[in-house]
């Protein structure tokens, strides 16, 4: 089990440091003046050039450039925003939303799609395996941010039952809406896998086996066949973290939810590259991160993965 | 062990069934009669006869009319502005009514047609190239050839698709400015290709490194096919029916991708007529509950295509469907 | 033990399975009784249904599967139209099983001993910490060593010889009345085979189970049972006393199949006669062409009479040790020498892990030795240089693998798949080619009208003919068997056999003939090459091996054919 984990955390470090340099690589397709690109598109004295050039490395060769930035990336040193303000403030203060949003999407995600799913690979071709078949292949085919503004529309304006936007004083009931439009992506998913997952465990060799024994129809189904189900589906629920993270960009400029996502959005609509950058470095290496944690997770779901 | 002689006890007498009620057969006899069929004549007869697939190809049949001759739904220009008519409703000849800025709504979601899907299949085309040959050549080859491409891959997958393409459009927007249809119908294409490729690469890799230790490639080996010959004659096209599946739905998945980046502002300029533009412009009605059609329209398209992509690609899969096939 | 009420009654019982709107009978007007206590055995090929009738005893059809008509009586009550529940109680307390394949039929999940916890708890047998102690005791009856730390430990820890002892040991958990034990032991080595059957008698016999053991083997079934039930397409075709089957079968398909299966063709002399007269012309033909050879400068080779000869042949393998930084050399095969010669047929018997397959890999030239030679006709094969040489190398010797499933491209039409060696080497115009396809195929007794059709409408004995004329298709001196009849059925199996003799005797061909059961050994083969983890045991003239083994491991293999003990009639 340790040399398992040990040789996930080892893999982890050049796939982490190849995600940050490919960031910076691209940011170095941009154009212009790369003074003006880090401190907005007014003119600027030349002690501020100086600072910023000083700041940021400009002088130097692009590979000291770039072993800047990717050790910025490790101490968490994004550089600042146009207006001055360190960009791991603007994550310090924006990132507890997005997390707590992601959560509750990602408990909503689980306990419904593994749910649902189950119900409809025990009755495969009944009408609740169709239905849900159905709700899913449109819920795959609506982009999320329409799902977000028709819940919004009718939720929020015409119903009234939550605020429709969420805003600088957020509490735990306004994010749930956000919440469940955050999961409705990746649900779709999680319904169609785990259906196809218990489908197929139901058949297999060592269920008949368990039936032979005399267990009760229930006990099998606990024991045998969603237990085994879920290994496959939790895996990829934190593959889908990456989708999450990238749906919270969405869904809070769709809601206002003071998040990361937000923040992203508002750099985008401002220009700001190298903020924007920053943000999506930052939430690649909490990706990176939490796939480790999804992969030592099942390890410890499947006995056989902790001896490869 | 038995206390009677064998054979005497009541329902163990010896027994010998009737032949004429059990003819036999010759040993391994052939059908002579069947037709014949290979994996994929036989996958074909079974999407003919599923009802998902006639579905998918309704659907997909009239957005590609759309594309190619847009002028059979509307004549409208997609280009006409008429400011006046802001938000005006439905008339003869417009039947969806007007946008904020004027636009023929009816007539953006018809013409939009092209961009939407323009983006989804070059996008689909070039990830499945490029991870169908480096999927090939990491399993194929393993050794150096193999890590190389999987720790490249890996990277790759480390950065969520629509994070990255966020990026990469923010770049190369400020790089191009200016485009025309296809330079910003390519931007988009390259954003989401250089980091979709490596899901296929790995279905392709898992795929090859199943069918390349089959007997029918060592007996190939055997007879002096060269290694090349081998890869691409046996083993690749033995490998390639999930690739196959994952590139239709993904095709879809691509089209939603490119309209949320439109609403994020970073897809196709405003100038390209496109659902997701479309789409984006629609969200400030939304905010107050009026003129929903606005949205509503696109939305439908979009979601219609989408569906389309993804019926298809299910249809392919339970057609290829090895379970299936051994009847 | 020995009531005279019937344990279980099987009358007329007829099982369907639905496939769209037709119902396919898989089981018709079966008929069977089984004692308090008594041993019988169904024998059938792959789809015979027997597997089927056992599955439907137990309540556990698959899928689509129902019983049409018929009663199933337990104990005196018809179970067949019961309830649910009322099958779930005799599940595991009643009714036990033992499946078939050891590696997919634990759960990877659980630990071993939790699995067979389940079935004492959900019978009332134990639980808690009665029912652990239990648990160890069940693995130990099984026969599983060091039972304690076993119980704790998971599914792939396990060889498949002790999966298999922890599935009988779940199977007895409760003390059933009847075990079925469904081909328990057809995925493992031979002498495990053995010793588990002989461990499973003796089990069954101290508790006075009753067993329902349902096999392809005719010899194992005469050997276990001693009252035989004999399936064919559905059907009952003769049920009785083992030993009155065996020694005067009736109906034409127990015949055929007495007549064929290895376990008991092995030991009849007239097998040894027919191999004599096969081995004298297939070594006149090679000689013929020997000769040719060696006065031919165009041809491959110097013509000479061992046309194979391995020389201290050793391969390693570089396996990752225990922690991740070591390696461990693993020598898959040790040291091997051998001498084909031409016209004959070599066997190399071995249980797997032997490295009888990576020998035949590196004759094949598919895998490259680490040290040691093979010589090809004169010719050391390490030492030939040029594309040109090697190819004409690869035209002298061709493969005939063991999987009839993959080792077709199912891409490639018959005819493609045939022609493509003859292409490969530029041989002949297409039409040329397509009279030698059309050749091919007669040669191997196939119909010309399967040149269109693709390997998967063929069945796996069809297949491996097609696989037989491609190695054919470019006269190669020398075809590498490796294991090319185990995965057929009995009659399949013979058929096969039967055609590589023909075919060598007419050719003038010589095999390396790659095995795991030394029963078809004797149809086959003129000398012996015996492997045990990668080194050779004992190597000599086939009748020797059979009839003075001079290794107690070869004594062992010979003793793991079932059936030796069983007189035959004529």
């Amino acid at each position: 089990m340790w040399w398992y984990v040990g040789k996930r955390l080892l893999q982890t470090i050049p796939v982490f440091i190849g995600a940050v340099v490919i960031l910076f690589l691209l940011l170095q397709l941009r154009q212009g003046d790369p003074v003006l690109n880090l401190a907005g598109n007014k003119p600027v004295s030349q002690e501020v050039r100086d600072a910023i050039a000083a700041q940021y490395h400009l002088d130097d060769p692009w590979y000291a450039q770039m072993f800047y930035f990717v050790k910025g990336a490790i101490t968490l040193d994004f550089g600042n925003t146009f207006s001055g303000q360190p960009v791991l403030d603007l994550i310090k203060e924006t990132f507890p939303v997005t997390v707590t949003l992601a959560v509750m999407a990602l408990a909503i995600d689980a306990i419904l799609g593994i749910a649902i799913g189950t119900l409809a690979g025990l009755n495969r071709n009944g009408i609740f395996d169709s239905s849900a078949l159905v709700v899913s292949l449109l819920l795959i085919s609506i982009p999320i941010f329409v799902v977000g503004f028709v819940m919004q529309l009718v939720f929020g304006v015409k119903l009234g039952w939550t605020s429709p936007t969420v805003g600088g004083d957020w509490t735990i009931p306004d994010l749930i809406l956000p919440a469940i439009v955050l999961a409705i992506a990746n649900f779709a998913y999680t319904i169609r896998l785990t259906r196809t997952s218990v489908a197929e465990n139901l058949s297999a060799d060592h269920v008949r086996t368990a039936r032979a024994k005399g267990l009760a129809e229930w006990v099998v189904v606990r024991n045998h066949v969603l237990r085994n189900s879920l290994v496959p589906v939790v895996t990829y629920i934190g593959i889908n973290l990456g989708s999450l993270m990238a749906g919270a960009v969405i869904t809070e400029t769709i809601f206002n939810v003071p998040g990361i996502g937000n923040a992203a959005y508002k750099a985008i609509q401002q220009g700001e590259t190298a903020t924007v950058v920053a943000i999506v470095t930052f939430m690649v290496m909490v990706y990176v991160l939490m796939s480790l944690l999804v992969d030592l997770l099942y390890a410890v779901l499947d006995p056989r993965i902790r001896y490869v | 062990m038995y206390e009677t002689e064998p054979g005497t006890r009541p329902g163990q007498e010896r027994f010998v069934a009737p032949v004429d009620e059990t003819p036999l057969r010759e040993i391994d006899a052939i059908d002579v009669d069947a037709v014949p069929e290979n994996q994929w004549k036989e996958a074909w007869k079974r999407l003919r006869t599923s009802v998902l697939f006639w579905l998918a190809l309704s659907i997909l049949g009239v957005i590609a009319a759309m594309i190619f001759f847009p002028t059979l739904f509307t004549d409208v220009s997609p280009s006409k502005a008429e400011l006046s008519k802001s938000f005006d409703s439905a008339s003869s000849g417009h039947p969806f009514g007007y946008n904020q800025q004027g636009y023929d709504v009816w007539s953006r979601t018809v013409h939009g047609a092209r961009a939407s899907v323009a983006v989804g299949f070059f996008t689909t085309i070039l990830t499945t190239i490029l991870g169908v040959v480096t999927g090939a050549i990491a399993g194929y080859y393993g050794r150096f050839a193999d890590t190389l491409i999987s720790r490249t891959s890996d990277v790759f997958f480390s950065i969520p698709l629509l994070l990255a393409s966020i990026v990469v459009v923010s770049v190369l927007n400020n790089r191009f400015p200016d485009r025309g249809f296809w330079l910003s119908v390519l931007v988009v294409v390259l954003a989401l290709a250089l980091f979709a490729w490596p899901q296929i690469t790995r279905q392709m890799r898992g795929a090859v490194l199943e069918t390349k230790n089959l007997e029918f490639v060592d007996a190939a080996t055997a007879i002096g096919a060269s290694r090349m010959k081998n890869l691409w004659r046996h083993i690749v096209p033995n490998a390639l029916a999930p690739v196959i599946v994952t590139a239709t739905i993904s095709l879809g998945v691509f089209i939603v991708a490119e309209t949320s980046l439109s609403f994020l502002g970073l897809g196709l300029p405003q100038s390209v007529a496109s659902w997701g533009n479309d789409l984006s412009a629609a969200q400030t009605q939304v905010r107050s509950g009026q003129h929903l059609n606005v949205m509503y329209v696109p939305a439908a398209a979009l979601a219609l295509t989408v569906l389309g992509f993804i019926l298809l690609g299910e249809a392919v899969r339970e057609a290829l469907d090895p379970k299936a096939r051994k009847k | 033990m020995n009531g005279t009420h019937p344990l279980l009654e099987v009358k007329d019982l007829s099982v369907g399975f639905r496939a769209g709107k037709q119902t396919l009978t898989a089981v018709d007007h079966a008929n069977l009784t089984i004692y308090p206590g008594q041993t019988i055995a169904i024998v059938g090929e792959s789809g015979s249904g027997k597997s089927t009738l056992a599955h439907a005893v137990i309540g556990l059809l698959p899928g689509s599967g129902r019983v049409l008509g018929g009663d199933i009586r337990f104990d005196g009550a018809d179970i067949s139209q019961s309830s649910r529940s009322k099958i779930l109680a005799l599940r595991g307390s009643s009714i036990g099983l033992v499946p078939q394949d050891p590696m997919s039929n634990l759960n990877p999940l659980w630990k071993v001993g939790s699995q067979i916890k389940e079935a004492l708890v959900a019978n009332g047998v134990a639980t808690g910490a009665a029912a652990d102690k239990r648990v160890v005791e069940l693995l130990e009856e099984a026969g599983l060593p060091d039972a304690e730390r076993r119980a704790r430990q998971y599914p792939h820890e396990f060889s498949g010889g002790m999966r298999q002892r922890a599935l009988i040991a779940m199977g007895l958990a409760a003390r059933p009345k009847l075990l079925i034990a469904d081909e328990p032991t057809s995925a493992l080595d031979v002498t495990v085979q053995k010793q588990i059957l002989d461990h499973l008698d003796q089990l069954t016999d101290t508790l006075g189970v009753a067993v329902m053991l349902i096999t392809h083997d005719l010899g194992l079934a005469a050997e276990r049972a001693d009252h035989l039930v004999v399936m064919y397409r559905g059907r009952v075709v003769e049920s009785g006393p083992a030993r009155a089957i065996l020694q005067a079968p009736e109906h034409p398909y127990t015949k055929r199949l007495v007549a064929k299966a290895p376990s008991l063709a092995s030991q009849r002399l007239s097998s040894v006669r027919a191999r004599a007269e096969v081995r004298e012309q297939a070594v006149q033909t090679a000689a013929e062409i020997a000769s040719e050879i060696a006065h031919s400068e165009a041809e491959f080779g110097e013509g000479r009479s061992d046309i194979i000869v391995v020389e201290n042949l050793t391969k390693f393998f570089t396996l990752r040790g225990a922690k991740p930084w070591q390696k461990v050399d693993f020598a898959a095969v040790d040291d091997v020498s051998f001498r084909l010669r031409r016209g004959t047929t070599t066997a190399i018997v071995g249980e797997s892990g032997s490295g009888k397959s990576t020998v035949a890999r590196m004759v094949l030239g598919l895998l490259p030795p680490s040290s040691g030679n093979v010589i090809f006709d004169g010719k050391n094969v390490g030492e030939i240089k040029g594309k040109a040489e090697r190819l004409k190398l690869r035209r002298q010797m061709q493969p005939v693998f063991q999987n009839p499933y993959a080792s077709l491209d199912p891409l490639y039409s018959i005819y493609q798949s045939i022609e493509e060696p003859l292409r490969t080497h530029d041989v002949g115009t297409k039409k040329e080619r397509e009279a030698r396809v059309r050749d091919l195929l007669d040669k191997v007794s196939l119909p010309t009208t399967v040149m269109s059709r693709y390997p998967g409408e063929l069945s796996g004995g069809q297949r491996q003919r097609v696989a037989i004329a491609r190695a054919l298709a470019l006269e190669p001196e020398v075809v590498i068997c490796d294991e090319a009849v185990s995965a057929l059925d009995v009659l399949v199996q013979a058929q096969i056999l039967e055609l590589l003799n023909d075919l060598q005797a007419e050719l003038g061909l010589s095999y390396l003939f790659i095995t795991h059961d030394l029963a078809v050994v004797r149809q086959i083969a003129d000398n012996v090459v015996v492997m045990q983890d990668g080194k050779i045991v004992e190597a000599a003239p086939v009748m020797e091996v059979f009839d003075n083994p001079r290794q107690d491991y070869t004594r062992k293999l010979l003793d793991a054919i079932p059936g030796a003990s069983i007189e035959l009639g004529a």
